[in-house]
């Protein structure tokens, strides 16, 4: 049963208790996540890694409110997210969330300017004063040069950056990152996680970063380690094993 | 968002020009094919169509079209006149003959025998001559099919000699008229040379032209002359009509052009069905994201519509812009499309299969980016 | 959102740009190409019932002027050559006005003869009486004388019989006489009639006839034509053919209302003479030389009103004619 009747609201940012979720595949039901129970704080970085397969994705999904769970709770800054309607979950995702995708998954035919300012165009906001705020979000993010570029014209770092800019033009509480660095060299992933943490985290804002990029690890607040649909690992630093 | 749905769809262009070359090509094709069946169908009354002063038509009961007559004795032109609410009639004839040209070929033509008097039933505009002519004695018009096919492309078809069953005619007009669906050659002249230019069978008169008179619609006429004279009577439009309806049950024409026309529609259907959903599947993974953004089927429905309706809009204006002008270049240019028009309702028509076409691809297409659950972009 | 803020993209603004230039193009050509399928009004229209007859039942019908005496055709008594013609078509004759003039000389001479037999007659009848009178008078002396010795026997007997030759030879002069006075009212009354008078007051309306020409006596028929027509023309007649399938519709003694072709609108109202009491085959009246039409006729007789010069002898004319109200025929019967 998911839900959060008899769960009382502890005031965490992020609270997420008993999550389970099923998946069907070939007739057989696979759990893939076991009566998870998480709090996350404002004002944090958190990173959840794990093996491929070891259910921190679908964890992740549960939590940005794209993926209903079998069971349990999800609470996000106080809003059961999944006693809402579907239409208030996506107005829900839209104002709160920002998302941060592996392959970027820009608009190649917009500029990153026009890219950037999406969930605020989606919001309904002018296009014209969501792309002027995109260039600013797009400046913090140190490419406001490159603010009129195609998407094909940047390289892989400008293209997450941009990315970045989208999940944080307007201003989400919950910023999620799906493997934010998997697709980029050392360097520009190092650059990329640098300004991911200087300009994302705030106080009022829990970053969530989904990886197993150890070369990042140092910069997270608090690491969770998830194996078979378990939280095996909570700290600040990684287990030695996982090293 | 429909500003970066129609942004998503341009940038592509090759896609972009495919959807509007097969909306663009499917209009072209339906409406041009449509056009060319609707005028050559309306080939069938252009006897009706181009006397344009009656309103009801009178003939034997047996008489079917402009061309397929059983004629009357001329008695029936007093019927008729006798019948309250028909201002006045006048007699009119349509009978095949054989003319001798000046070149001394010999060519099957339409005589048309006119009302003495009055005229009426000549067509209202003249391209050589005037109306008046035709009262001098011998005096024949010609139609423009009659132009080029009975005189030499030099020749001056004014005051050229005829000879139609042993009597001359001369020619002293030529009138502005749409062919017939067989494009014989039309002669025009008065009622009683006329009687004189066809062979001779006991009747001859081939229609009685009435007209209604005021405060009397042709609806109740033709229904007090069919109950009056027991023969038979059809309004201009009811009449004109039965011409077409003659060709359609007696030709091929409806099979073929109606197989174009599904052509047309069929491909179009596939041009734009296959790369709409290809460009929906390049994009699959953008809406994707969308949606996990937090953009709502309803807006997602919007942007695949606003995409849909500029490639309809684009393909459409531009196809109907291609048939319009082949049909108004044809028809001022070549004999065989003169009189040629696009009515009003077929570019409606071809508007209804392109919204089709576009519903049932962006349908499809838009199936897919619904069922898109928003947490595969996490996968 | 304003466009070409930017540089104007082809796809996305000039081409929907030319496909709404093209649609209103396009509209444009589908509308200034629709046919005028309007109906028109005629410049002239042909012969309409008006009035009260416009919406009421009515029986229509075509017909022929002809004056009121129907056409005389006026040949001649006596064959000869016309030596003068004495009137012009469209002249208003009176009843027995001369027309035209045959050779004469001929009549003529014999006339003078025959006055010359007279006068011979004449004076054979003076010489005889006169033979006669001596005659009588030498009898009757001789009759006188008592003494029967005094005359011979013989000698009475021929006064007797030159008393009654005398008497003869005057009776012969005597007839002789009338005979020649015959002949001469023969010669008299041939002479009338080489003038070919009008047989009644009328209007010439043909003449076939030239001085100089040669007409022939009791001929009229097959080829010939007659060689001067006439007819009373005032008042004007005109002779009406109905249907026979529209016959019995007929409101037999209505007034009709007549214009002549091609004046359709100029409309007299003509008063009922009669019906042919026999229905005929119909006579074409459009001109053609073969018409062959199984259709009769009844033939309605009706007079015209003076209306100058509107009809003339021999025109057609459009007629309509009140119809009987009751008189509304079954669907189909002519079929």
């Amino acid at each position: 049963m998911s839900g959060c009747a008899t769960v009382p609201d502890n005031g965490a940012a992020i609270s997420v208790t008993g999550i389970a979720r099923d998946f069907e595949a070939g007739g057989q039901v696979l759990r893939v996540l076991h009566g998870i129970n998480l709090d996350v704080a404002a004002g944090q970085l958190t990173y959840l890694v794990g093996e491929s397969g070891s259910g921190k994705t679908t964890l992740i999904s549960i939590i940005a409110g794209i993926l209903y769970p079998t069971e349990g709770c999800v609470r996000v800054f106080g809003t059961d997210i999944y006693a809402l309607s579907d239409r208030q979950l996506v107005e829900f995702r839209l104002n709160t969330i920002g998302f941060i995708f592996q392959q970027y998954n820009l608009i190649p035919t917009i500029d990153a300017a026009s890219n950037a300012a999406v969930p605020l165009i989606a919001q309904g906001m002018d296009r014209l004063e969501a792309t002027e705020r995109a260039r600013v979000m797009l400046e913090r993010l140190n490419i406001g040069d490159q603010a009129s570029k195609l998407p094909s014209q940047l390289s892989g770092g400008q293209m997450q950056r941009v990315a970045i800019a989208r999940a944080l033009v307007h201003q989400p509480k919950l910023v999620v990152c799906d493997e934010p660095t998997a697709a980029l060299d050392a360097k520009s992933g190092r650059r990329v996680m640098d300004l991911l943490r200087d300009v994302a985290v705030a106080s009022d804002r829990s970053v969530i970063i989904v990886t197993h990029d150890n070369r990042i690890f140092d910069l997270a607040d608090r690491i969770l380690v998830m194996e078979d649909g378990r939280i095996t690992h909570d700290g600040t630093e990684v287990p030695a094993h996982e090293r | 968002m429909t500003w970066i749905a129609i942004r998503m769809l341009t940038g592509d262009r090759q896609k972009f020009y495919g959807l509007v070359f097969g909306i663009a090509f499917s209009t072209l094709l339906i409406t041009q094919q449509l056009t060319i069946f609707v005028n050559l169908l309306n080939r069938g009354a252009t006897a009706v169509h181009n006397i344009a002063t009656v309103d009801v038509w009178v003939m034997d009961p047996v008489s079917r079209t402009q061309d397929v007559i059983y004629p009357m004795p001329s008695t029936a032109l007093d019927q008729v006149r006798s019948v309250p609410g028909v201002a006045w009639a006048v007699p009119h004839l349509r009978a095949n003959a054989a003319v001798r040209t000046p070149d001394g070929d010999l060519e099957g033509v339409t005589v048309v025998g006119v009302d003495d008097s009055t005229l009426i039933g000549l067509p209202p505009t003249m391209i050589a001559g005037t109306r008046d002519q035709l009262l001098l004695p011998n005096s024949v018009f010609v139609d423009g099919v009659g132009r080029t096919r009975l005189f030499a492309e030099d020749a001056e078809p004014i005051g050229a000699r005829l000879e139609l069953n042993d009597q001359r005619a001369v020619v002293r007009g030529i009138v502005d008229v749409d062919p017939s669906f067989t494009s014989q050659v039309v002669l025009y002249t008065r009622y009683s040379n006329a009687l004189n230019y066809v062979p001779g069978t006991r009747n001859r008169l081939s229609f009685v032209l009435a007209r209604a008179a005021p405060g009397v619609t042709p609806e109740e006429l033709v229904r007090r002359i069919e109950a009056q004279t027991g023969l038979k009577a059809r309004t201009r439009t009811d009449f004109a009509q039965d011409g077409v309806n003659f060709i359609i049950e007696n030709t091929g024409i409806p099979i073929n052009f109606g197989i174009t026309v599904a052509l047309g529609f069929i491909v179009g259907i596939a041009i734009v069905g296959l790369t709409f959903s290809l460009f929906i599947r390049d994009n699959i993974k953008q809406f994707g994201a969308l949606k996990a953004i937090g953009v709502h089927n309803g807006k997602i429905r919007m942007m695949v519509a606003a995409q849909a309706g500029l490639v309809g809009l684009i393909g459409y204006g531009l196809g109907v812009l291609m048939a319009t002008l082949f049909i108004s270049i044809g028809g001022a240019t070549s004999v065989d499309f003169k009189g040629f028009y696009t009515p009003w309702q077929i570019p409606l028509l071809t508007l209804l299969g392109v919204t089709l076409i576009i519903l049932a691809t962006g349908w499809l297409a838009l199936r897919r980016v619904l069922k898109t659950e928003p947490a595969a972009v996490f996968r | 959102m304003a466009l070409f803020r930017s540089r104007p993209s082809f796809s996305r603004n000039i081409l929907p740009i030319v496909a709404v230039i093209g649609l209103a193009v396009a509209a444009f050509l589908i509308w200034r190409g629709l046919p005028d399928r309007q109906l028109e009004e005629p410049d002239e229209t042909p012969a309409r019932a008006t009035g009260a007859l416009a919406n009421a039942p009515r029986v229509a019908g075509a017909g022929v002027v002809e004056p009121s005496s129907e056409v005389i055709d006026l040949g001649t008594a006596l064959s000869g050559l016309v030596t003068a013609v004495l009137v012009r078509p469209g002249d208003y004759v009176s009843r027995g006005q001369p027309l035209f003039q045959v050779d004469d000389r001929d009549v003529r001479a014999r006339l003078l003869e025959a006055e010359a037999s007279i006068r011979e007659a004449s004076a054979a009848i003076a010489e005889a009486r006169a033979a006669e009178a001596v005659a009588v008078r030498q009898l009757s002396l001789y009759r006188d004388i008592a003494d029967p010795a005094a005359v011979s026997r013989s000698e009475v007997i021929r006064a007797e019989g030159d008393a009654s030759v005398s008497r003869g030879r005057r009776q012969l002069a005597e007839a002789q006489l009338a005979a020649a006075r015959a002949s001469r009212n023969r010669a008299r009354v041939e002479l009338n009639r080489l003038v070919v008078t009008a047989p009644i007051s009328g209007e010439i309306l043909r003449i076939d006839v030239r001085p100089g020409e040669f007409v022939q006596a009791g001929q009229q028929g097959n080829s010939s034509t007659p060689y001067i027509q006439m007819g009373e023309t005032r008042p004007l007649h005109v002779r009406i053919d109905i249907d026979e399938d529209e016959a019995t519709r007929v409101a037999l003694g209505s007034p009709a209302i007549v214009s002549p072709r091609g004046a359709a609108d100029r409309q007299v109202r003509a008063r009922f003479i009669r019906a042919e009491p026999q229905v005929v085959p119909k006579r074409s009246l459009t001109n053609s030389a073969a018409e062959r039409v199984d259709v009769r006729v009844l033939q309605l007789i009706y007079e015209l009103p003076r209306a100058d010069g509107l009809f003339r002898v021999g025109q057609q004319v459009d007629a309509f004619i009140a119809a009987r109200p009751a008189a509304v025929r079954r669907e189909g019967s002519a079929q």
